[in-house]
């Protein structure tokens, strides 16, 4: 059951038709029945029908002919290139289109963990890359071996001693093997 | 669905498609099966003054030696799959057997093993840079030195 103070939020939505029939039907006959909603209804009523006459009568003054004129001159109007560019930058920066900043976003981020190297392994200058080997383990069985890291030129070179060929320098003899960095 | 909407789901569904190709690439890089293993058996002697010249790219590095002659006997190139052996004959009756341990897009680990005659010389495991060298060294032969250049490259 509708109260008046319910009745009185949606009577102008009553007089304009948009409710539901059986809203409408139940309104009606509170309306009916109860003589302040009654009161107001009429005010409505007479509010209305004051506003629609001013309306009409001052709309038989406006000239709509400029109006329509000017809404096909635009239609048809031809944009300059500079009006497309600043249009396409405009809008570039509105919310919506600034979501495709996330993919690009992503990526230049992917680009930079890549790096360029990853994607075009040999562009960077051979002497620039850190040409270091880490010797983990080695094994010499017994016979003497050295590991140099060389600064300058980023080497490592892994040094057997041995006297002559397939002897180790237990042997005794000499050779150019036995040198010293 | 208004277009801003749409417009905006489809830069996400982008944004997705890309964040999945780029892990999938990246994960292909990563777990690389191939490695491509370069030697070079290099004579170093002081007998004569000599340089040849393909060893320039290697010039710098085999000044570190303080040899005079550097003579280029042989080059070798081999793919092996992960854990595969790769086995190079070395003048001087030798053999040196690389087995690549673990691959990556940067960095790979060698098992390199030189012996001669069934006789092993050295064991070593050395870890660098896909694309770098190490240089193993001492081997006497014909009056002077043998000097290995041994690189690899994940493929």
């Amino acid at each position: 059951m509708m109260r008046c103070d319910d009745i009185s939020e949606v009577l102008g939505a009553w007089l304009d038709g948009q409710l539901r029939q059986s809203d409408a039907e139940e309104i009606r006959a509170h309306v009916a029945g109860c003589p302040s909603c009654g009161e107001e209804r009429r005010q409505l009523e007479g509010l209305q029908k004051a506003l629609r006459a001013t309306f009409q009568s001052a709309s038989t003054t406006i000239v709509f002919e400029s109006f329509w004129r000017g809404v096909e001159r635009r239609i048809h109007q031809k944009r300059s290139w500079y009006e497309d560019v600043r249009r396409w930058v405009r809008d570039f920066w509105a919310p919506p289109q600034m979501a495709w900043s996330v993919p690009i976003a992503i990526i230049l981020l992917l680009l930079g963990m890549f790096t360029v190297e990853s994607f075009l392994p040999g562009l960077r200058p051979r002497e620039s890359r850190n040409n270091f080997a880490a010797v983990d383990s080695i094994d010499a069985f017994g016979r003497n071996v050295a590991v140099l890291r060389e600064d300058e030129s980023k080497t490592t070179v892994i040094w057997l001693y041995l006297n002559q060929e397939g002897e180790d320098e237990s042997s005794g003899e000499t050779s150019e093997s036995g040198r010293s960095f | 669905m208004s277009p801003a909407a749409k417009r905006a789901n489809r830069a996400v569904l982008f944004s997705g498609v890309v964040c999945l190709v780029a892990v999938l690439s990246w994960a292909a890089e990563n777990v690389s099966q191939t490695v491509q293993i370069n030697i070079g058996a290099i004579l170093a002697s002081n007998q004569n003054d000599s340089f040849d010249a393909r060893l320039t790219h290697l010039e710098k590095q085999l000044k570190v030696l303080k040899y005079r002659s550097y003579r280029l006997l042989k080059e070798e190139s081999q793919k092996v799959q992960r854990r595969g052996n790769a086995t190079f004959e070395i003048p001087g009756g030798r053999s040196l057997v690389v087995t690549p341990q673990e691959s990556g897009s940067r960095q790979l680990a060698l098992k390199v093993h030189l012996q001669q005659g069934g006789k092993p010389l050295l064991d070593t495991t050395v870890r660098l840079n896909s694309g770098g060298n190490f240089i193993l060294g001492g081997p006497p032969h014909e009056g002077g030195v043998l000097v290995i250049s041994i690189s690899a490259t994940a493929q």
